[in-house]
């Protein structure tokens, strides 16, 4: 990789199609909940193109589309309009898609992000909105099967387009800026970030140039990539596989590569002999749109805390450090767990190394989402508050903690932890509270002489001797009676 | 204004039927370059117009920003809206598969 | 007389007063369809049994004298490019074979909502394109006035239904003339409104910025009545107007006194029979002796507005008609290996020659290297047709001219030159481009064939066009002229 690097530069651009996340779809009142309905319960006359439907638009997705855009600083223009984009393909009812061509909501945006811990920026050409396709369904592998099957009821559901300038150098940065770009869509509560079920999609231009040159190489288009890790293997072996091209003298064509997960490369994706033509053309059942900059100023004003800044006020409010103040606000849920954490009374430092470290290992392994998890900001503030009271060991925590995340519900897990480990014996812990007393004489003299702080020291003490699991309460009264 | 090919060819007769998906003889080739010629001679008047200055009139109306809000409404029942497909299974649309 | 030969207002006044019943009404007029269908073959699907229906819930509502609307009991016919729930909707087109919409169009539930009963739908041009009829994909409409001519078109179908008493009055679309141009061929009004009075909802679309739905009925009265059920907003069409609709009826007679009519040089155009160029004169005449003062004006680039048509609309339909492909509805071409040599089948097997070749010409228009040159320009042309009706309409309230430059001609006549077939809208097309509105009255015979005038007056002032078109009406003789078919049958 570090050979490539220095031999070529890597120019990446991506476009990322984001659901706007609405109630109804774009340009009817169709619900837009695709992904469990049985097919084709979720259409009507015009997201499946009947003859003689109309498009309305939904001013919702308008306002989404133009909060995105504000969120990643580019310009709205004052005139906006919808065009067609002419083509044929079973999962597009009308034969073209409502799209916008030359006069998108915005334009030149730019979005900053951390590559371990040193700022980036990429530029946004634009975010346009349009409308989403149905799905097709291929009984077998594509080139085999003899039939394909379609549900339209995703056919319409609004769709935003953002396109990146080809400002990326590397698969980690083109990683971190998908990272960054989920999740300012997720604080803006446009979309849910999923990219599995294809709510958020990305495609990648990945070309090689010689370094120190100018001129762009030849773009290969990478599609199909399902996830942050798949976008970072599909254009780590995209670098690789070009400059083997290009050191072996050959020449790269200008094509669309699919990703293969499972294989972990990617295929050329049949080049078509046939360029396509879309004859964009304003949409003549569509008024255009002009956007007062009443309305931008409404629609900004009503933006919230977007991750830059939220990552901000945890290094400045909690004393986290930036890299894990960037990976905490790097999701929105993440970050509010954090928060709700804290809130309940844990030492931020232990909230974001609990969050991050054991938490975030579990959740990773399982491919799950903080929300998805049964362990709520309580338990971990509890669990911090029973290491923190030295009444049981980091080892304990560790161990409970992943058999609280493991259980539908980790209440019972967490107080089994605080029961059965703890010594309430009246005999154990006399015998604790007089070693305690024989060990130290200085701090018992001083409680004696009114210093409450000293009897603190002194259970901290039996804490230790006992491991942690005396009953803290049990061994103050203890101490309390003995020495006075 | 780039000047447009005066005369029609044959190829992007075939070229234009098929971004269309529009099956053509070739005796429809012909046919239809000839009377497309002949149509497009009749069309070349436009260029005689002075649109320098002019703007386009892609919408006719005056109205803008019409649109509705996000509200649900009732879909159609899927046996609606498939009962009118060529071809099916269960639930869905059949079509051939996609080789191009 | 029989009762397919009376106007909506008469009928109504007889419902209304119980002498006659929807029923009897409407048996009569499906007694004139059987007799005369199979010689104008202006239908392609009569729906019986759902107009004795509607027949008769009408009649209970005007038995209870409950809710009765103008049209309420009245026979109408429904061009065939508007969908119908549950009735078999092919805008004349084998694409479509068979199609039975989900759904209707806005100005079908609003014509329901008055309690309308409906006939049928009416044969007319694939996808209304076309000026004879002669480009259904089913078969030819032959004019009620002579057997062997061209009812127009496209809404050739619903022109010959309303000349030959097989409706009482039609709703036809207009893109580049197809109500004014048919309903000058057969001797009725036909009233294009302005791009925008009426939903285009559930209207199948030929050229989507263009089209607009009208009525076709025996006099302008009985058009102000038809337009005034079915205009105004519909939010499902973002392209319909929220302007309000005015009571055309209230405005209908005030006659053309003091008005000024004028009257585009350009719209005498070479090719103009001289027996239609007469009566459009001698109508101008009439209209100055009702007390309107003409004058000439020009509207510069008319000579423009075909060849802008030609793009715009061909452009527009290439697209609006990529829709059918054979995968949800319509026809599915058998024997293909893959999908794209189905769609090619399905396409080139489902649609018609006229069709096709528009389909063509408008892909060709917007294709890369094009678009500039064609579309660009002619949507630039518009705006130049635009701004000349708006100069002239500073000086004129409404303007005056021929509908068609000739009358009704053979069947088979024009069909092998578009280009010829295409002239038959020369002065239709204007109106069209221009976001103005036109209605087309009968101003006199040439050899026993019907002429038309047009009327055109200003955007979304359709009162102004039914004021001038009612008061000649009003002042010629030409009301009582009715077709051989209408006539025989009385």
């Amino acid at each position: 990789m570090s050979a490539v690097a220095t031999r070529y530069e890597v120019v990446v651009g991506l476009e990322v199609h984001a659901q706007v996340l609405t109630q109804s779809k774009m340009f009817c009142s169709c619900s837009t909940d695709y992904l469990t309905a049985p097919p084709n319960s979720h259409t009507c006359p015009v997201c499946l193109g009947l003859p003689g439907a109309l498009p309305v638009i939904n001013r919702r997705a308008v306002e989404g589309t133009i909060r995105t855009a504000l969120a990643l600083n580019c310009e709205i223009p004052e005139f906006s309009k919808f065009d067609r984009k002419n083509y044929f393909y079973p999962d597009l009812p009308k034969g073209y898609q409502i799209s916008q061509y030359d006069l998108p909501f915005s334009r030149n945006g730019h979005l900053e992000f951390d590559v371990k811990g040193e700022a980036r920026r990429c530029g946004i050409t634009r975010v346009h909105l349009e409308e989403d396709t149905g799905k097709l369904l291929h009984a077998g592998a594509i080139d085999q099967a003899q039939s394909s099957l379609v549900d339209f009821n995703r056919a319409g559901v609004p769709l935003m387009e953002i396109v990146s300038e080809p400002d990326l150098r590397s698969a980690d940065e083109a990683r971190q800026y998908v990272v960054e770009l989920r999740a300012i869509l997720q604080y803006l509560g446009i979309n849910n970030g999923d990219m599995e079920s294809g709510q958020l999609r990305c495609d990648a231009n990945v070309s090689l140039r010689p370094a120190g040159r100018a001129e762009l190489g030849t773009k290969v288009e990478i599609k199909n990539m399902n996830s942050f890790r798949a976008i970072h293997r599909a254009i780590e072996y995209e670098i690789g596989r070009q400059s083997e091209v290009l050191d072996s003298g050959g020449r790269l064509v200008q094509e669309t590569r699919g990703w293969n997960d499972a294989r972990g490369l990617t295929v050329s994706q049949r080049t078509k002999e046939f360029a396509e033509d879309y004859r964009y053309f304003p949409e003549p059942d569509l008024p255009p749109l002009e956007v007062s900059r009443k309305w931008v100023a409404e629609i900004r004003a009503s933006l919230p805390e977007l991750p830059a800044a939220r990552r901000l006020r945890f290094v400045t409010a909690y004393g986290l450090t930036p890299y894990d103040a960037s990976l905490l606000t790097s999701s929105k849920p993440m970050a509010g767990f954090f928060e709700e954490t804290v809130r309940l009374g844990a030492p931020a430092k232990a909230a974001a190394n609990w969050i991050l470290g054991d938490f975030s290992r579990l959740l990773n392994a399982d491919r799950k989402e903080i929300e998805q998890s049964s362990v709520k900001p309580a338990h971990v503030q509890e669990l911090i508050q029973l290491i923190d009271s030295g009444v049981i060991s980091g080892k304990m925590a560790k161990e409970t903690f992943e058999i609280m995340y493991r259980e539908h519900d980790p209440g019972p897990a967490l107080t089994a932890l605080k029961g059965s480990s703890q010594i309430s014996g009246d005999a154990e812990l006399e015998a604790i509270a007089d070693q305690v007393i024989a060990e130290n004489a200085q701090s018992v003299a001083d409680f004696k002489a009114g210093k409450e702080r000293a009897l603190k020291f002194l259970i901290g003490q039996g804490m230790k001797i006992s491991k942690g699991r005396a009953n803290p309460q049990r061994l103050e009264a203890s101490l309390r009676a003995k020495i006075t | 204004m780039p000047e447009p090919e005066s005369e029609l060819s044959s190829r992007e007769v075939e070229h234009v039927a098929r971004l269309a998906r529009l099956g053509i003889t070739p005796e429809e080739v012909v046919r239809y370059r000839d009377q497309l010629r002949h149509i497009l001679t009749a069309i070349d008047a436009l260029k005689r117009a002075d649109t320098s200055k002019v703007p386009a009139t892609a919408h006719p109306l005056e109205e803008r920003n019409i649109m509705r809000e996000d509200e649900r409404q009732a879909s159609l029942p899927a046996e609606a809206a498939l009962r009118n497909a060529p071809s099916r299974e269960d639930a869905y649309f059949k079509v051939k598969a996609i080789q191009e | 007389m029989s009762l397919f030969q009376k106007t909506i207002r008469e009928l109504h006044q007889m419902l209304v007063d119980r002498e006659i019943s929807s029923l009897e009404l409407t048996e009569s007029v499906l007694d004139q369809i059987a007799a005369v269908g199979e010689k104008t073959k202006a239908y392609l699907v009569v729906t019986r049994e759902l107009a004795l229906r509607q027949a008769k819930a009408a009649d209970e509502r005007l038995r209870a004298r409950r809710d009765v609307r103008p049209l309420t009991g009245i026979p109408i016919a429904l061009k065939d490019v508007l969908c119908v729930r549950d009735v078999v909707s092919t805008a004349g087109s084998k694409i479509l074979k068979g199609f039975s919409p989900p759904y209707s169009a806005t100005v079908v539930e609003r014509l329901e909502a008055e309690g309308a009963v409906f006939l049928g739908k009416t044969n007319c041009d694939e996808f209304a394109m076309g000026s004879s009829n002669e480009n259904s994909g089913y078969w030819p409409v032959h004019n009620p006035w002579a057997l062997d001519r061209v009812p127009g078109g496209s809404s050739g179908g619903s022109a010959a239904a309303v000349a030959s008493g097989e409706a009482i009055g039609a709703l036809g679309s207009d893109t580049g003339g197809s109500i004014r141009q048919p309903a000058a061929l057969t001797g009725i009004v036909g009233f294009k409104p302005t791009y925008g009075r009426v939903s285009r909802y559930g209207l199948i679309a030929f050229a989507s910025s263009l089209d607009q739905i009208g009525p076709m009925t025996k006099d302008v009265a009985d058009s102000a009545i038809l337009l005034q059920a079915v205009a105004g907003h519909d939010p499902r069409d973002s392209t319909s107007s929220p302007r309000p609709v005015p009571d055309y009826l209230s405005t209908l007679r005030n006659g053309v006194k003091g008005m000024r009519l004028g009257v585009p040089k350009e719209y005498f155009v070479a090719g103009m029979e001289p027996a239609v160029e007469q009566a459009v004169r001698d109508a101008i005449r009439l209209l100055e002796q009702q007390g309107a003062s003409i004058e000439e004006v020009s509207l510069p680039h008319s000579d423009v507005a075909l060849p802008a048509y030609y793009i715009i609309a061909p452009a527009e339909a290439s697209s609006n008609l990529a829709r059918y492909d054979g995968v949800r509805y319509g026809y599915q071409a058998e024997g293909a290996k893959n999908l794209i040599e189905q769609y090619m089948l399905t396409r080139q097997q489902g649609f018609g020659p006229e069709v096709k070749r528009r389909i063509v010409l408008g892909t060709y228009a917007l294709s890369s290297g094009y678009y500039d040159a064609y579309y660009l320009q002619a949507q630039k042309v518009r705006t130049l047709i635009i701004d000349d009706f708006k100069r002239a309409f500073e000086r004129v309230d409404a303007l005056l001219g021929a509908t068609s430059p000739t009358v009704a001609f053979t069947l088979g006549a024009k069909t092998q030159d578009p280009v010829a077939m295409y002239l038959n809208d020369i002065i239709t097309i204007p109106a069209n481009l221009g976001n103005v509105c036109g209605i087309s009255v009968p101003c006199g015979l040439a050899d026993g064939l019907p002429i038309g005038l047009q009327v055109i007056a200003p955007g979304f002032r359709e009162e102004i066009a039914l004021q001038v078109a009612y008061a000649f009406e009003a002042a010629a003789d030409f009301r009582k002229l009715q077709s051989p078919l209408m006539r025989a049958a009385a």
